[in-house]
């Protein structure tokens, strides 16, 4: 790891493997380390894992062997990842699997009602995380009437109204247009938690996160080189002297 | 497809609790049901076309709701009058019209309108997200309240992806005839749908675990009481109790 | 497949609501919050599906595929059902208030029935038993269902007799479609994903 990062890492995965059932394995041997303040990037193919990789952190697929190791904690039974799920904050690909309530309020108000709190806390904390969002006006909008841009922000207001220390996205731009692209990362930029975010767009991926991974044969692999490059490219009205973002 | 064209309003009946609104239309629509007689049924037409007033609703799309209603109906006109014997009515050439088959054919539409009325003007007026907090706050099952709002909310989801499959098969040639070729690709289809619909549920239920669910619901909604509300139940179960009463009187 | 509003008797809504209620009643308690997500998509899936119409010769009909719900959910089945005709009561006025028992009782007991009968010939390795049983669960349980329908007609009054042997005619060709959906339906399902049949 980073020699600048001098804590014990908070999220700790020695030698996990993992293989859906009559399948060769997706997770062979794997080992990960996230610390606070880090933020990694995953880039790789398709059916590589990544997915998997973030199901495994949370509990929801259970490892066949190794250890992972949350807040110095180590996380085996149910329970262990109930509270795991308190502390780390997964988006998931489709916005749709995470909004299942009729309006966005009584959504982004599920998890901190789960987690004991009261209905008038849970409506400060959702509102709260709306109007950081910039959703005020969203309360009581239905959730599947939005567009995938609103839907996408929606969800990740209600995994930040869990008030998580640890981020996992998965693909979080899949399917966004620019303005809502830019507004996303922004926001991702100016929260203060770690986080892992899983992407094919390695600008990005270069924009939001400290360091690059990878998946390869069931492992993972920090990606350091830097290649120097050019590009070569094509559009319309491309003779008119311009810029790139 | 699921739309909701009555439940935006600032009628009397919207403000009323939908609470109170529920168990009024429940109540009025048993009442309606166990009729026979024509004054009680007549009267009770009038009462749902003076609730459908009250709510302030499009006339239009009202008739076009009733629409659906009377064509089924419709179904009982064209068969009972011939089948129910009794008395004759009328008889045109070899066909006889009885008696008790037009009554019960006019008893039918009687309250099938008043009942579906008085749904459209109590209940149709409130959004969905209001009824499932209302059905919660009524004290039905949480597993039934979730399964209820749960099961609304996919099928937006099922149906983007059923139009989806339905597309990639017509790009391809596909014309529904009567085949086996056609049936056994609406059976893939349908089945294409389960299979999709059973990973979404997965990765829904995954979702949740994630944050937090432990197989509790919480709710966040709140209900202003008003004796507005009173008013209307009193209001309501009086109707209810003045028809009764008069099916009791003219009809024993 | 449903009885509208305003016609059947007290008595016949009244028993019909008890039974739809108990078969409910068992199917929630009987379902695991776990499963609940399964079952409400499900349903939702039911829900639109049955909204599909298929050719009959230069008619079409919708499918009921009660069958088929039967066989993925079991005793699940009462409420899912229960829940997808409420909304089609509340959205379409299909059906209705005071006739959602009935409606359920009539679609849900043999989704029910044809789970227990159907189910364990469905997950034999066999595949012409287990499309065969396909088949006859599909038509069995539109058949069934038209003769419950029948039956309520007939019990809340008996001039609806001529009106009851129509819907039951009515129910003979879309059974054999039902039948050859669901039969190629359990195909596709076999071999694509065998776990949603619990094999």
């Amino acid at each position: 790891m980073d020699d600048s990062v001098s804590t014990d890492p908070i999220i700790q995965l020695s030698g996990i493997s993992y293989s859906y059932p009559g399948e060769s394995p997706v997770l062979k041997d794997l080992s990960f380390a996230l610390h606070k303040g880090e933020r990694i990037g995953l880039l790789a193919p398709n059916g590589s894992g990544k997915t998997t990789l973030f199901h495994v952190i949370m509990g929801l697929l259970a490892v066949s062997e190794g250890n992972i190791q949350i807040f110095g904690r180590n996380i085996e039974s149910e329970k262990d990842f109930v509270w795991v799920r308190r502390k780390i904050g997964l988006l998931f690909q489709d916005a749709d699997d995470q909004l299942f309530s009729p309006t966005v309020l009584d959504d982004v108000a599920f998890g901190p009602l789960n987690m004991g709190k009261s209905k008038k806390e849970a409506l400060f904390i959702s509102r709260k995380v709306l109007s950081f969002l910039g959703l005020s006006s969203f309360e009581e909008r239905i959730t599947f009437k939005l567009s995938g841009g609103e839907k996408k922000l929606v969800s990740l207001a209600t995994i930040l109204s869990m008030e998580p220390e640890v981020l996992l996205l998965d693909e979080p731009l899949n399917g966004l247009d620019n303005k809502t692209r830019i507004k996303l990362i922004g926001v991702l930029n100016s929260i203060d938690v770690s986080c892992v975010v899983i992407s094919h767009d390695i600008d990005f991926l270069l924009d939001c996160t400290d360091t690059i991974y990878t998946l390869r044969d069931g492992g993972i692999e920090k990606d350091t080189t830097v290649y120097v490059h050019s590009h070569d490219h094509a559009h319309m009205l491309g003779h008119v002297p311009h810029q790139h973002e | 497809m699921l739309q909701e064209p009555f439940a935006v309003g600032n009628s009397f009946i919207h403000r009323i609790d939908p609470r109170f609104r529920l168990i009024s239309a429940l109540l009025y629509s048993i009442v309606v049901a166990i009729l026979y007689g024509f004054y009680p049924l007549i009267a009770s037409v009038v009462i749902s076309g003076l609730l459908i007033r009250t709510a302030g609703l499009n006339g239009k799309a009202v008739l076009k709701r009733l629409a659906l209603v009377n064509g089924f109906v419709l179904i009982f006109w064209l068969i009972l009058p011939f089948t129910a014997k009794g008395n004759i009515l009328y008889t045109i050439g070899f066909l006889n019209i009885y008696e008790p088959g037009v009554v019960l054919a006019l008893q039918v539409t009687l309250k099938s309108n008043a009942i579906v009325m008085a749904f459209i003007a109590m209940v149709s007026t409130m959004s969905f997200s209001t009824l499932g907090h209302t059905l919660n706050s009524l004290g039905l099952p949480q597993k039934f309240v979730f399964l209820f709002v749960l099961t609304y909310r996919y099928i937006f989801v099922i149906e983007q992806e059923y139009k989806k499959i339905w597309r990639s098969i017509k790009i391809r040639g596909f014309s529904p005839k009567t085949t086996i070729h056609c049936y056994k690709t609406y059976a893939y289809m349908i089945g294409m749908i389960f299979v999709r619909a059973s990973a979404r549920a997965d990765r829904v239920y995954r979702a949740m675990l994630c944050r937090g669910f432990d197989g509790c619901f919480y709710t966040l909604s709140e209900f202003p009481s008003s004796s507005r509300n009173w008013l209307f139940l009193v209001m309501m179960i009086f109707l209810s109790a003045f028809i009764l009463l008069m099916e009791f009187c003219f009809y024993g | 497949m449903h009885i509208s509003e305003g016609i059947l008797t007290w008595p016949v809504l009244a028993s019909g609501t008890a039974f739809a209620l108990a078969g409910t009643a068992v199917g929630l308690k009987k379902l695991k919050t776990e499963d609940i997500p399964k079952t409400a998509i499900l349903s939702a899936a039911f829900f639109v599906a049955s909204l599909i119409h298929v050719p009959i010769g230069p008619s079409s009909a919708h499918l009921m595929l009660n069958g088929i719900v039967g066989i993925l959910l079991g005793w699940a089945a009462f409420p899912a059902i229960f829940v997808a005709l409420s909304l089609q009561a509340l959205f379409f006025q299909y059906g209705g208030i005071t006739t959602l028992g009935v409606n359920t009782l009539l679609m849900a007991l043999p989704a029910f029935l044809c789970y227990l009968l159907f189910k364990p010939l469905i997950v034999k390795k066999n595949h012409s038993i287990a499309l065969a049983a396909g088949f006859s669960g599909g038509a069995f349980s539109v058949f069934l269902s038209g003769i419950i329908m029948a039956a309520l007609l007939v019990f809340a009054e008996r001039h609806f007799f001529g009106v009851s042997m129509m819907v039951l005619a009515a129910h003979i060709p879309v059974m054999i479609i039902e039948g050859i959906i669901t039969m190629f339906c359990i195909g596709f399902l076999k071999k694509v994903q065998p776990s949603l049949l619990g094999t």
